[in-house]
């Protein structure tokens, strides 16, 4: 196993503790962040689509591993999201800080959508209500504002010796 | 990429079929975290409080106005209640089968709410070692509110009538009408189906589970009362709207039924 898949095992075991124990704690019209979902689209924004599929993939495992939500559904979405991240930031030629926030709230709303149309198709009709408008809009916007501290600690995963790189422009 | 959308799908197609092992490793992963979910809850209390009066504010107000209103009605309804009680408790003797108060019970705290943005579920402080287990039925004092979807050692996962994931069978006391209930997504409002329009339903009449062979619910659980009848012609069939007894919305203690389906 290279350095970085530990370093990358690391920031999603990280991530399921901040969910389970910080995020859940304070909601927001009874919505709450979801860090496993700001780091598949941090990875996504870093180190491009195919990484943040596999990292997106990676943190919706975990993230299945907390809810009751069909299995599997975390996974693919938070594929997809990072997949999306990637994509979308590619076609970004200026790194501005409004631009990212851009990214990540499409990639995740992407995500997100994905979830719940997927999760429809596998039975989980609860997915849809009116609570859903809430979530597709707040998720998006806490995602995006926390991918940027947290594309930092992607840096860190990617980077060969796992040394932080103090000049990071966000 | 395609290996893990196969293996994605693969994991989807496994949960929808009921395989064991996936509900395992959610509940081993949950009982892992939850001493450190305690602790932060402990640490972090101040914090969420100040948060939930920040964000909360309005619905603070609006509750603990609705709190008072609901106050001064229960006052009144004190005695409505008890004679209700024991109308339900005669009731359920008429139809001739013991009431559900026979079965032995675990006595639990709800220590934690939905994780996540999906899912109506609670969070209950015993698991296997008080002898809980997957499908058992959860109640209050007043009703059925959810059964076991996940259990840990010391911990377990109910999963909320009101948010439709699963239906029950109810019978119509005094009625003997059968049908179907599922949650809306409203903590305290569910959906009657499947009614024979032959049988006559009324506002107010109290709905128990059926508990018909197979049912992962044993009889007479009470479950509401009827608020709305819609007959539909068309399908031969009535569709009720029920107000649950017990509202699933802000639960702090819950009985889990230690009840066995019998196939």
């Amino acid at each position: 196993m290279s350095s970085t898949t530990l370093r990358y095992l690391l920031l999603i075991a990280t991530a399921m503790v901040f969910q389970r124990f910080l995020f859940d704690q304070f909601r927001v019209a009874g919505v709450v962040a979801d860090a496993c979902l700001v780091l598949a689209v941090a990875a996504g924004m870093v180190a491009g689509s195919r990484r943040g599929a596999i990292v997106g993939f990676g943190a919706g495992l975990a993230y299945d591993l907390l809810v009751t939500t069909p299995f599997g559904l975390g996974a693919l979405s938070y594929l997809v999201a990072g997949a999306a991240a990637g994509a979308v930031g590619h076609l970004v030629v200026h790194s501005a800080r409004s631009l990212t926030i851009l990214v990540g709230f499409s990639a995740s709303f992407i995500g997100l959508l994905f979830f719940v149309i997927v999760g429809t198709i596998f039975g989980a009709t609860d997915l849809v209500s009116a609570h859903l408008l809430v979530v597709l809009l707040v998720v998006p916007v806490t995602t995006s504002l926390l991918a940027l501290p947290a594309r930092r600690a992607v840096k860190w995963a990617e980077s060969p010796a796992g040394s932080m790189n103090p000049a990071i422009h966000l | 990429m395609i290996l893990l959308l196969l293996t994605g799908l693969t994991l989807l197609t496994l949960s929808g079929r009921g395989f064991g092992a996936l509900d395992s490793a959610r509940a081993m992963v949950g009982s892992v975290l939850a001493p450190v979910g305690d602790a932060a809850r402990w640490v972090f209390s101040p914090i969420t409080d100040a948060w939930d009066s920040a964000f909360a504010r309005d619905d603070l107000r609006s509750e603990n106005d609705s709190l008072r209103e609901e106050n001064d009605r229960l006052r009144g309804e004190l005695t409505q209640a008890v004679v209700a009680t024991n109308q339900l408790q005669e009731l359920l003797k008429l139809v001739g089968i013991p009431f559900v108060g026979d079965t032995p019970v675990v006595h639990t705290q709800v220590v934690a709410g939905t994780f996540g943005n999906f899912g109506d579920t609670i969070e209950l402080d015993k698991g296997s070692d008080s002898g809980i287990e997957i499908g058992m039925p959860v109640i209050t004092g007043e009703g059925l509110i959810g059964r076991i979807r996940l259990v840990g050692e010391h911990r377990s996962t109910v999963e909320l009538l009101s948010g439709g994931r699963f239906k029950v069978g109810f019978v119509v006391i005094g009625a003997s009408a059968i049908g179907v209930a599922e949650g809306t997504g409203d903590p305290s409002r569910l959906r009657g189906s499947n009614i024979d329009i032959a049988q006559e339903v009324t506002e107010g009449q109290i709905v128990v589970t059926a508990g018909l062979r197979g049912s992962p619910f044993p009889p007479n659980i009470p479950i509401g009362t009827i608020a709305s009848v819609r007959p539909d012609e068309s399908a031969r069939q009535t569709t009720v709207e029920i107000e649950m007894f017990s509202s699933t919305r802000d639960l702090s203690y819950a009985d889990v039924v230690l009840w066995k389906s019998v196939d």
